[in-house]
Formats: structure tokens, C-alpha cells, sequence
């Protein structure tokens, strides 16, 4: 988002040329950049169509950050229009948007429709006190819950008029609101009462530290119940960020936001960025991980498979006469051939020709290419997971390596940037190249992800060099200063190639290897 | 009832549940123990037959299935015990068949009333009131 600026011109004709070469003839893509808008109005999300900027990547989305503040702002605007609208005060609107989950439009219909029925459903039925609630003595009270009885007892009840002692109430919302972080929907304490707890009675009886705790979970449900809001995940982060994007667009779009606090994630997921893999692959993959990654591994160095039913076997001793416990298939270690050809060389296998040892050696070089080729793609990503955290620790490094700087050389404060600037780009384009891994997992061969590897590769590449010139001692960096932004920038172009080319792909659809992404799945 | 140490413990009450009349409970009486939770009573307390009862709507444990006890459904703190072990007696005779318990009672009850019915006299002549 940040260092695009200048790039689009640099770097428009190449990566275009390269979107033009794999499109399909009739879309024919020579004059780009027209091209392009037009696939975006063609299938661009709803959202984003107006304020496209001419600038914009295909793998940037438009997003907001709002504080509490913004968002507390939001809510009373939204409260004091439909409260107009529907002639009702501003607390029992309140709890009428909460019952129809922000949905200002749906709610007003259906008011106007059955206006009892939505009051009702909504916890705001039929009142038996007129009068606002307030906190009463009322003589032979009995306060249904503790059956406490004292003259001047002091009690509340709600519109619905279930009366209960102070003491009881204030426990009551203390345990819902403290206990069990409920906030929109506590209800009045009376037996088979809907009423619906508003702010205002809320007010009345419970102290401030209270009252806080509920506004935030009021505040936390608004954000939950709107499908364009969402929390940055980040720890301690207050803001909120909105984005278009729905849930069924998650297949074409990876909606990666930033947030003020500088954490970016994926809108869809809420995972840490994890362009250019789409959300469901970024799923299947973290799962697969968690389940095979050692697993795999450990086969793959350490076993066989017996060549008729295909269970893993680990040789533990003994001789190559194999006989397979679940199938009592006997087999050759060595050929993986069946034991009956082997006529008299027993012990001592030389034999290469035979077409059971043939066949049985070919079923299992298939079975542990799809093993292999898993390794591969996970090794590369958990590779780049690992030099990212390197790189964070030699960041880490760095601020001192800038301090040292400054005073081994006559460079300011400002002149020393360039190292800072180096290790976000590696993190960031390391972040990236981690995902281009497990999305060309699941990619069908084809000539655009050839295209797609080609990218991968020059990234990689210009990562790595950089990476490489960070190691450098530090009386050598003020040598590389120039050399060393140039490949910083260099890399952060290369990521927006890769990043670009995938986010236009992934809109026009892109075809997966469906063997490895489940059955049935479409995508 | 009694703690170890022989102190009483408020929040554990041994109750007993008589099956109403004319019904096929009648005659029973049904042991239970109410432990009530430190937030009682905005939580509701856990009431448990022992041993466990054979009733389409109580849990393999002995824990009841009712939607006043159930914190989530209908436990508002204003229901008293009485009104919780009268729901309990009803509960008896009218089995809720929408949220079975245990698989046992419930496939009896479904498949061969008869059966079910004998089976619950059993149960009644295993447990007599006094």
C-alpha cells in the first residue's frame, strides 16, 4: 500500500505483457492498462466499482479503520435515524436494531408490518408501567428471588413490571455482564419474561466500572453483527475496519487490510496476510500442515510401501524376504518385486527386469511423488516462514547496527532509514512468498502458473540477494546503501508483480489441481 | 446434606421427586440431587436423579433435560425450587421427545410404547414410595 506509488509505470509494461500472454486469445490484452479496467467493471465487486482509483492494484481493497469512537459515532447516528423514523425513544431503537442485527431497512419493513410482533420478538413487549423505571420502596414488597421482606426495601422493575430488590438485579447484570460478557440480550429476571435489560435502567442501577464493561460489549456485538466490520485481530488493537468484500467473493478476492495499528490481515479469515493464497486454500493448507508436515517427512525417509496394498512399511531388521502383515503379500526389500520370481537368489537381490518388480516399483514412485511434491511445497514455505523470523531477529539487530552506524560514519538518522526500510520489505515479501507456496500447491499446471512460477522465482530471487546484503557486517553497509535500496525497492516491485498477476487471475477464476484440493470442491 | 467434614452444605440439597397420579410414575418416588452453582441464582442449579432414571429426557449421568434449567433456554432467576422439581414431576409423564437424552429410554418410547410403559413400571416398583 505504501510504496506503490511510482511503480505502476515502471512496471506496467512487463507485468502486463505478462497478464497479456496468458490470457486467452479473444480477451486479448495488448493495451493493458485499458484492458484491465475493463475486466474490473466486468467482475468487480459492487463496492469498489465507484471509487476506483486509476492507480490501484488488483490486489489492493478498499478499506476503512474506525476507532471506538467512529464506531460509538456510527451506532447513534443510525439509532437517532430510525428512531424518527419509528417514533420510539432512543433506548427501545436501540434494542430494535440489536434484535434485527443493524439491518435498518429489513427492520423498518417489518415494523411497519407487524409492529406488535417485531416489539415483542424484540424484547420490548407489552407494558404494564407507563412510567419510566425507576428505583421504588414499595410497601409489602417481597422480592421474589431472595424473598427478602424489610420495610423500605428498596426495589426496580422494568416496563414489564416484575419487581425484584436491588441487591438481586445488581448480581443478576454483574454475573451477566462481568461472568458472561452479555450485553444486548439480558433479560428481565422474572420467569418467562422477554423484556429486554435497556441502557438507561442499566444506568440506574449498576456503578460505572459496570456500565463500561457493557457499552464495550454493546460496541463489540455492532462490530459482530456487521458482515463489513470487523476487529483488527492484532492484541490490544481498539480499531475496527470495514471492507466490502462478502464471504462469497473470498474465492476471488484476498482482501488483505491494514489497520493503524500497523497490523495487516485478511479480511475474509482474519488470519495474518496471506496473499496471494486465497482464503479455503490458506484453510486446507494450514490444516494439512498441522496434520502431515513431521508425518510425511518421517515416511517418506523411513519406509516402503507393500506394492499390492499399499500400507507403509518400515523395515525394522531382518532379512529382504518382506512379508506384509495386513495383505501376507511376500515381496523383495530391494526390487519391491514378488518374492515367488525371485527363484534362487534369495538374500542377495540383483535383479532389475522382472515386470512385478517393474510394475510395483512404478505404482510406488507415483504414490511418493504426491508425497514429495507435498515436501516440496511445504519445505519452501516453511522455509520462508523461518528466514522471516531470522530476518526479525536480525532487525532486531539492526537498530543497534543503525545506532553503530551513525556514529562509525558521518550518516544522520535519516540517511540510515534505508535499513529499516530493507527489513520490512524482507518480511513483507516473505510473508508473500510463504503463501505463493502453498497456493501453487493446489495449482493445476498450466501455462499462466508457469507464468505464476516465474514471478515466484524473481521474487524469490531478489529476496534472497537482499536478504543476503542484511547479513553484511556493519562497516560494510554504508558501502551498500545505494545497492542495498535499489534491491529494496526492486523486491517490493517484484512482490506487487506476483501479488497483481494472482489477484487478476484469482477474478477470472483460476483452475486447481482438484486432486489435491478434495472432491467436489469447486472453486 | 452432610459434607464429609459433617457440616451441612447449602448448596447441595437431596430432594425427591413422587410421580404424580393416575399416571404410569404414580407410586415412585425419584431420589435427586440439586447442587447449586456459586453464581446461584443467576445461574440455574444442576439437578440429578440418583441413580440415573430411565426417562427419555435424562442424561446416562442422571442429569435432567429441561428447558428451565438450561442457563441458555429458560433459567431466569425468579423460578423457585417448588416451581423447578413440579417441572421435573410433570417432566415425567410428558416426555419431551423434541431433545432426547439418553438413547435407551428414547428408542423405547419411539418404537414400543408398551414395552416402555411396562419397563417404566418396573423402574416404579424399584423405587416405592415409603
Amino acid at each position: 500500500m505504501d510504496s506503490d506509488d511510482e511503480v505502476n509505470s515502471v512496471i506496467s509494461s512487463e507485468d502486463l505483457g505478462g497478464d497479456a500472454d496468458s490470457s486467452v486469445g479473444d480477451f486479448g490484452g495488448d493495451d493493458s492498462d485499458v484492458d484491465f479496467d475493463e475486466l474490473q467493471e466486468h467482475d468487480g465487486f459492487d463496492t469498489q466499482e465507484k471509487d476506483l482509483k486509476p492507480r490501484k492494484k488488483a490486489f489492493e481493497i478498499d478499506h476503512k479503520v474506525y476507532s471506538p469512537e467512529d464506531i460509538q459515532r456510527q451506532q447513534d447516528d443510525q439509532v437517532a435515524e430510525v428512531a424518527t423514523l419509528l417514533e420510539q425513544p432512543h433506548e427501545s431503537t436501540a434494542i430494535l436494531l440489536r434484535y434485527g442485527r443493524w439491518n435498518k431497512e429489513r427492520l423498518i419493513e417489518q415494523y411497519m408490518d407487524n409492529q406488535e410482533e417485531v416489539l415483542d420478538k424484540a424484547g420490548l413487549g407489552q407494558d404494564v408501567q407507563k412510567s419510566p423505571p425507576r428505583i421504588e420502596v414499595i410497601d409489602g414488597f417481597v422480592c421474589d428471588i431472595c424473598c427478602e421482606d424489610t420495610p423500605g426495601l428498596r426495589s426496580f422493575a422494568l416496563k414489564c413490571g416484575h419487581r425484584f430488590c436491588v441487591d438481586c438485579y445488581r448480581q443478576y447484570l454483574a454475573q451477566k455482564i462481568r461472568g458472561e460478557g452479555e450485553a444486548a440480550r439480558i433479560k428481565c429476571p422474572g420467569d418467562g419474561c422477554n423484556r429486554v435489560v435497556d441502557a438507561k435502567s442499566l444506568d440506574i442501577l449498576v456503578r460505572t466500572d459496570l456500565t463500561d464493561r457493557y457499552h464495550q460489549l454493546l460496541m463489540r456485538t455492532y462490530v459482530d453483527d456487521k458482515e463489513n466490520l470487523k476487529w483488527c485481530p492484532s492484541p490490544n488493537c481498539v480499531y475496527a475496519i470495514e471492507c466490502g468484500v462478502r464471504k462469497r467473493d473470498l474465492t476471488r478476492v484476498v482482501p488483505t487490510v491494514f489497520c493503524d495499528c500497523k497490523h495487516s490481515f485478511c479480511f475474509g479469515c482474519t488470519l495474518p496476510d496471506h496473499q496471494p493464497c486465497p482464503c479455503s486454500l490458506v484453510k486446507l493448507w494450514l490444516k494439512k500442515c498441522e496434520d502431515d508436515s513431521e508425518t510425511a517427512n518421517w515416511i517418506s525417509a523411513n519406509t516402503k510401501e507393500c506394492p499390492k496394498c499399499h500400507s507403509t512399511i518400515e523395515k525394522n531388521g531382518g532379512c529382504n524376504h518382506m512379508t506384509c502383515r495386513k495383505c501376507r503379500n511376500e515381496f523383495c526389500w530391494m526390487c519391491m518385486g514378488m518374492w515367488s520370481e525371485h527363484g534362487t537368489s534369495w538374500y542377495n537381490c540383483s535383479r532389475f527386469e522382472e515386470k512385478s518388480g517393474l510394475d510395483a516399483r512404478d505404482a510406488q514412485a507415483r504414490s511418493r511423488q504426491s508425497l514429495e511434491r507435498y515436501l516440496h511445497y511445504f519445505n519452501r514455505y516453511h522455509n520462508h516462514e523461518q528466514s522471516a523470523k531470522l530476518d526479525k531477529d536480525i532487525f532486531h539487530k539492526t537498530e543497534k547496527k543503525m545506532t553503530l552506524l551513525q556514529s562509525a560514519s558521518d550518516m544522520s538518522w535519516i540517511e540510515v532509514q534505508f535499513l529499516e526500510e530493507a527489513s520490512q520489505a524482507l518480511q513483507r515479501c516473505r510473508q508473500t512468498l510463504k503463501w505463493t507456496y502453498a497456493f501453487a500447491y493446489y495449482l493445476a499446471r498450466n501455462n499462466e502458473t508457469e507464468i505464476f512460477e516465474d514471478n515466484q522465482k524473481n521474487l524469490e530471487l531478489a529476496v534472497e540477494d537482499l536478504s543476503e546484503m542484511f547479513e553484511k557486517p556493519t562497516d560494510q553497509l554504508s558501502g551498500l546503501r545505494v545497492e542495498m535500496m535499489d534491491k529494496t525497492t526492486f523486491c517490493n516491485r517484484r512482490r506487487i508483480v506476483v501479488l497483481d498477476d494472482t489477484a487478476k487471475r484469482l477474478k477470472e477464476g483460476v483452475s486447481y489441481n482438484l486432486h489435491f484440493y478434495g472432491f467436489g470442491v469447486v472453486c | 446434606m452432610k459434607t464429609p467434614a459433617g457440616t451441612l452444605d447449602i448448596q447441595r440439597w437431596d430432594c425427591a421427586v413422587p410421580g404424580r397420579e393416575k399416571t404410569i410414575w404414580e407410586g415412585g418416588l425419584f431420589k435427586l440431587e440439586v447442587t447449586f452453582p456459586d453464581e446461584y441464582p443467576t445461574k440455574p442449579p444442576k439437578c440429578k436423579f440418583i441413580p440415573p432414571l430411565f426417562h427419555p429426557n435424562v442424561y446416562p449421568s442422571g442429569t435432567v433435560c429441561l428447558s428451565i434449567l438450561n442457563e441458555e433456554e429458560g433459567w431466569k432467576p425468579a423460578i423457585t425450587i417448588k416451581e423447578i422439581l413440579l417441572g421435573i414431576q410433570m417432566l415425567l409423564d410428558e416426555v419431551n421427545p423434541e431433545s432426547p437424552a439418553q438413547a435407551d429410554a428414547y428408542n423405547l418410547f419411539k418404537k414400543d410404547k408398551t414395552a416402555y410403559e411396562k419397563r417404566v413400571k418396573q423402574v416404579v416398583k424399584d423405587n416405592p414410595a415409603p
